[in-house]
């Protein structure tokens, strides 16, 4: 049994120690000795230890200075006071000043394994703990972070807001990855370890909405049978996403600029006014400010969650993205259904590299959903997309498709203007105009 | 690897033999010895336990291919414990196993067989620890550590796959 665990053993009384070491090496613990709190510190500060266990009374530096010492040097170690029944008392005291347990000695055998245990397995879940925090602050889905211009404007935006307390408005079309983006905001600010509650404001009627949205009391309204939470009340000391909020209805608007504006909130069919503490994220598909122009969204409202807003840009216009997009689906998917695909042929690629993508993102990953089911090689083919073969455009016009088929060259040719002008056999200073006129530019 | 069992003090007839002929593979062959010990000079009168830190310290060093397991009826005990079953240096071909806290309830031939694969599975055991194996977390392999008694009956007289695995790459 290997078990990642350091423990030292801090006792002026050698056969205290050797015993000691002896004991917890045969359960595969990494043991170190020290005979005074000067060795322990220096063997801490040198190797790094994550249990202690720390006789009480030592000449020189005792447990208990020791104990506060390492509390500065490694405030993650678990000390484990060693004591006699003397002693007692200043093991309480220990106990009191952070040690994780106390045992008497001499120990039943039985007793010290369980503390021992108990301990690395604290020890474990903790590194774990701190293993995920790291994990989550630095989480930037791939999906976002493909390395176009674009993108990395939209990471510099949320890494800008994320640590402020500011509501954001997060716009684009369908399928741009709004709710990833705001997962990203709260992932990156301090409420991170709150909860991240989503409503999708498009897809209710405007009673289930405010229902889901501030909670009801028992009673409220036929079927309201027992009390309800509400998101908004789910999403104390966290983040609150409501996604499609131009769809909110003009009463749904005027009661959540009420709960922005005050922090509080009222169930439906309730009197009591419950505090909340949360950050507000929304996003949109919708032209907010020509909904507003046209009175169908309130400007109080849409100024109070329009504090600073992330404009997300739709896939056609970072086409760059796609092969690492196309990469990271196809891990994605290949994994899901145990499936060795090494990567897409340069018809394939070509065929995502013209397409438009008016889905976006999402339209991409069903794509390539569809191609790895479809997919029997270990390529991922052109005929695999459906939208592969005839152009995708619905504009048949010969402009169209000469603009299709040299963006569709020049993705085989990984934007190697020379070689694809050979395949089209065209000269380079040619291909360069037309790339001009149809306002393609190279990743 | 040869493996001598050795008497310290009284041990009772034919018990080395038995435990001998039940050792599992690496263990290739034996031998039976008596080792003249001081237990008077590890014996702690305020605890009323022999130290087994002590006693294995006069337990000689093996000589080439050889692993000295020491046999003993007191009750052993290590400085911050209160009680072991054995003793061994982890690697150093040599360890010690008591049988004083391995006795069943109750007397007659079940009781006595049931000590006899109880220190079986000890030798086994520490013979393990000897070799360098450390606790494995396979619950009837001989290298899962047992605090009481019954805990040793839960256990086969052998190493789990790994440990075997493990102990014949050291060889």
């Amino acid at each position: 049994m290997t078990m990642p665990v350091r423990i030292l053993v801090v006792d002026d009384e050698q056969h205290i120690r050797n015993s000691l070491a002896t004991w917890f090496r045969e359960e595969g613990y990494d043991v170190g000795v020290a005979a005074s709190g000067k060795d322990a510190l220096a063997a801490v500060a040198r190797e790094g230890t994550n249990i202690l266990l720390v006789d009480i009374k030592m000449p020189g530096m005792d447990g208990l200075e020791l104990q506060r010492k390492v509390r500065e040097l490694a405030p993650d170690a678990t000390i484990i006071i060693m004591t006699a029944y003397a002693s007692v008392e200043t093991a309480v005291q220990a106990l009191k000043e952070g040690a994780y347990d106390y045992i008497v000695k001499p120990f039943d055998p039985e007793a010290v394994s369980r503390l021992v245990r108990k301990a690395a397995e604290r020890y474990s879940l903790l590194a774990e703990n701190r293993a995920l925090r790291e994990r989550i602050a630095g989480a930037s889905p791939a999906l976002i972070t493909s390395g176009s211009p674009a993108m990395a404007k939209v990471i510099e935006l949320v890494d800008q807001v994320a640590p402020t307390d500011t509501n954001v408005l997060i716009t684009g079309e369908s399928g741009t990855g709004k709710e990833l983006v705001a997962h990203l905001i709260h992932a990156k600010s301090t409420r991170r370890f709150g909860p991240f509650v989503v409503e999708n404001c498009g897809a209710l009627a405007e009673g289930v909405l405010e229902s889901e949205l501030f909670g009801h009391e028992r009673g409220a309204f036929t079927g309201a049978v027992g009390r309800h939470r509400g998101k908004i009340e789910m999403a104390n000391e966290g983040t609150l996403f409501l996604d499609e909020i131009g769809d909110v209805p003009p009463k749904v608007q005027v009661d959540l600029l009420r709960v922005v504006q005050e922090r509080e909130l009222k169930r439906v069919g309730g009197s009591e006014t419950i505090k909340v503490d949360f950050r507000l994220v929304t996003a949109t598909h919708r032209d907010l400010e020509a909904e507003v122009a046209a009175g169908r969204f309130r400007d109080d409202f849409y100024f109070r969650i329009n504090v600073f807003q992330i404009p997300l840009p739709p896939l056609r216009e970072r086409s760059g993205d796609v092969p690492a997009l196309a990469e990271h689906f196809l891990q994605q998917f290949a994994t899901q259904m145990n499936r060795r695909i090494s990567g897409f042929s340069q018809d394939a690629m070509a065929a995502l590299m013209t397409y438009p993508w008016p889905g976006n993102v999402r339209e991409l990953a069903n794509a390539i959903e569809r191609a790895v089911v479809l997919c029997r090689g270990d390529r991922i083919e052109a005929s695999h997309f459906p939208f592969a073969g005839p152009p995708a455009s619905a504009d048949h016009s010969l402009a169209a498709i000469e603009e299709a088929h040299i963006r569709q060259m020049l993705a085989a040719c990984s934007y190697n203007v020379a070689q694809a002008a050979r395949e089209l056999d065209i000269d380079r200073v040619t291909l360069y105009n037309k790339m001009k006129k149809f306002g393609i530019e190279r990743p | 690897m040869n493996v001598r069992l050795l008497a310290l003090g009284d041990v009772p007839p034919r018990l080395a033999e038995t435990v001998l002929a039940e050792l599992p593979r690496p263990y290739v062959g034996g031998e039976i010895g008596r080792l003249a010990v001081s237990l008077e000079r590890c014996y702690d009168r305020t605890r009323a336990q022999v130290d087994a830190a002590c006693l294995i310290e006069q337990v000689p060093q093996p000589e080439p291919g050889w692993l000295l397991l020491g046999l003993t009826g007191v009750d052993l005990f290590m400085p911050a414990l209160t009680y072991v079953f054995g003793i061994s240096h982890l690697g150093g071909r040599r360890g010690i196993v008591s049988w004083f806290r391995l006795h069943p309830d109750g007397k007659g031939p079940d009781a006595a067989s049931v000590l006899v694969r109880r220190i079986t599975t000890e030798v086994v055991h520490e013979s393990g620890h000897a070799m360098g194996l450390v606790h494995c977390v396979v619950p009837d392999c001989a290298m899962h550590r047992s605090l009481w008694p019954e805990g040793v009956d839960l256990k086969r007289p052998d190493y789990c796959p790994a440990c075997l695995a493990t102990l014949n790459a050291s060889l």
